[in-house]
């Protein structure tokens, strides 16, 4: 197991260094070439020739709509830039990061929909107000509630905050499904305004179609990428950095770490935010059911598995923990397995698409005993990870 | 008077770990302060430079009471310190370590020119400039973690047991690198339990016991007081 864990590492090592090496133009050329992939890949034209003839695995088997699953990775992996600069960069464990989602969510839903109480009941608004306008009340609410919740807790450290994080989610989410005379209980709001824009034809081009969203989220990560990076390249970043890995040294060397802490807090809340005002707007329907404790844990599941502190991981685990639920859902049609197997007498489903859950489960199991740092760890981080098991060696 | 602590107390929860500490530090000179385990050296130093609240009594530096300010100011006002245990960024350089102690700084020059200094004083260092701090043996991260504070460039370096874990052969060259440092023309409050070193190379010292000073003097006294030979130099 260890040599295979060996070849792996030098394996992906090496793939890294070749493409560190390549000269910058190349470097962007290909990049830039990937960014115009991933914007064609929801057109069927294009996935549906993805399958290249002989591959054993097919990358696409999805009965679902394409453009429908990319959506849903791209929420996915929205959510997970955000809380990478949370638990990646400055080292703080949130579990309730959907928190912020469903502040952002029920913002715009409050303020767009026709049917919102503050319109039928209370005449706070003479009528909804567009989507555009409540995007960016929604982030800035969002980035409140992450610093009214982290101005008190932040002196916490370690466990105490992913508790403190964890009832905040929870208090979100029952607030949301009890308190009737705003939230509408689970019946939820419905007729979310969708963003604006015409096709020339004048038919709204955001509606219940997937694909234009995809590629709003596509252009909105883009855009976070680029400025989380000149985020984490700075004073800022590098704070980061040290409060991660010894919080009372980075103090000695003079940084305000509780200054820092929040700031990473209130950006991944607004990130938060702004993810879940992205989605109110297609979603067109929001109610408490969407902000469970599991997509909390899925979003840091995505930062775990790709590699925490870094924004090729974080997009790539997001990615992923859609993306491979979603493949097993319809991998059975493809190879033809059976959907049920019969033992002593028993029907039992042993569909992929049943099973999917299970299966993935296992498989970021297998990916966290062979790979603890990450698919595509930040170099840091795993030095880090090294450092702390040699800790443990020896205090064994 | 560089550093002046009046009647310091502090709590650990509900327990007093210290019952009102007085002591100096005067510009130019090396301090040390000695005490078995448990006896409050460390807290004293955590005190100072910020790391935990104070309950009672006063801490002034420059002659100004700084018991009340954030660590990461008393930082900028000259108070560095080299934690115990070292406390080096294990997944940053050494350079990024070194780096990150100029991090209120702005004066590049400067900066470029204590690098030189530190790099001066462990040519070590230099030479493991690239690797990550984690992956530094023992003695190479406290050198670290000595050269990362002095390019806080402070007034006042507080060491915390820069012997710890060392080999006695490192252990002499620390304490005549601590020397070098203090030369040029940094004070330095050391906290030691190898008495013998921190005694014969400071100009002055304090003896901890249980959250108390009982005994202080010149290092040299205290390095003859029958007292202190007993319990802490290990001669009868």
């Amino acid at each position: 197991m260890t040599a295979l864990r060996e070849r792996w590492h030098s394996a992906s090592s090496a793939i890294g260094r070749r493409v560190d090496g390549l000269p910058k133009s190349a470097r962007i050329t290909g990049l830039l070439a990937f960014i115009a992939f991933l914007y064609v890949l929801p057109n069927k034209w294009f996935y549906e020739y993805l399958n290249i003839p002989g591959l054993w695995i097919p990358l696409y088997t999805t009965r679902n709509d394409m453009a429908a699953v990319l959506f849903y990775c791209a929420w996915i992996v929205l959510l997970s830039l955000g809380l990478n600069v949370v638990v990646g960069y400055a080292g703080l464990l949130d579990l309730g990061f959907f928190g912020f989602f469903a502040v952002g969510a029920y913002t715009v839903a409050l303020l767009t929909s026709p049917e919102s109480k503050l319109i039928t009941q209370y005449n706070w608004l003479e009528s909804p107000w567009p989507w555009l306008v409540t995007v960016p009340i929604a982030i800035a609410l969002a980035l409140l509630s992450g610093v009214l919740l982290g101005a008190p807790t932040l002196r916490l450290r370690g466990d105490y905050l992913a508790i403190v994080t964890l009832g905040f989610a929870e208090m979100i989410r029952i607030i949301a499904k009890n308190q009737d005379w705003i939230f509408n209980g689970d019946r939820g709001i419905p007729q979310v305004g969708h963003p604006p824009g015409k096709y020339a034809d004048g038919t709204a081009i955001f509606q219940f179609e997937f694909k234009p969203y995809y590629w709003l989220l596509l252009t909105v990560i883009i855009i976070a990428v680029f400025l989380i990076r000149n985020l984490a390249n700075s004073r800022v970043g590098r704070a980061w950095v040290a409060i991660r890995e010894d919080e009372d040294a980075a103090e000695l060397m003079g940084v305000p770490t509780f200054r820092f802490k929040l700031w990473a807090f209130a950006i991944g809340a607004a990130v938060g935010g702004l993810s879940g005002s992205l989605w109110a707007g297609q979603a067109n329907f929001v109610n408490s059911s969407t902000f469970s404790l599991e997509n909390s844990i899925l979003v840091l599941a995505a930062v775990l598995l790709g590699g925490a502190g870094s924004i090729g991981g974080a997009i790539l685990g997001g990615f992923l923990v859609i993306y491979i639920p979603e493949w097993l859902r319809s991998v059975g049609d493809v190879f033809g397995l059976p959907e049920t197997a019969t033992v002593f007498g028993n029907d039992f489903d042993v569909s992929p698409t049943s099973l999917r859950y299970f299966i993935f489960g296992i498989l970021l199991i297998i990916v966290m005993i062979f790979r603890p740092q990450g698919l595509w760890p930040n170099r840091r981080r795993a030095a880090e990870l090294k450092d702390r098991q040699k800790e443990v060696a020896v205090v064994e | 008077m560089l550093l002046e602590i009046d009647s310091l107390k502090l709590l650990y929860g509900r327990i007093e770990a210290l019952h009102g500490i007085s002591l100096h530090v005067d510009e130019g000179e090396i301090v040390a302060l000695i005490g078995a385990n448990g006896a409050g050296k460390t807290t004293t130093m955590k005190a100072i430079s910020g790391l935990h609240a104070i309950s009672g009594g006063s801490i002034k530096f420059e002659g100004t009471d700084v018991s009340r300010l954030r660590a990461d100011l008393r930082v900028i006002r000259g108070i560095g310190q080299s934690p115990e245990g070292r406390g080096v960024f294990p997944g940053m350089t050494v350079l990024e370590n070194l780096e990150m102690g100029a991090y209120t700084r702005r004066d590049k020059a400067e900066i470029t020119k204590d690098l030189a200094m530190v790099f001066d004083l462990f040519p070590r260092l230099h030479e493991r400039r690239k690797q990550a701090g984690g992956t530094l043996s023992g003695g190479e991260q406290q050198m670290l973690a000595v050269g990362r504070a002095l390019m806080t460039r402070p007034k006042l370096l507080l060491l915390d047991e820069p012997s710890m874990g060392l080999a006695p052969k490192l252990i002499q060259q620390i304490f005549e690198i601590i020397t070098r440092i203090n030369e040029q023309g940094t004070t330095i409050l050391l906290v030691e339990q190898n008495a013998q070193q921190a005694l014969s190379r400071a100009h002055r010292g304090y003896v901890l016991e249980t959250g108390r000073i009982v005994k202080e003097g010149t290092g040299q006294e205290l390095l003859h007081d029958p007292a202190v030979k007993e319990a802490y130099l290990g001669v009868a």
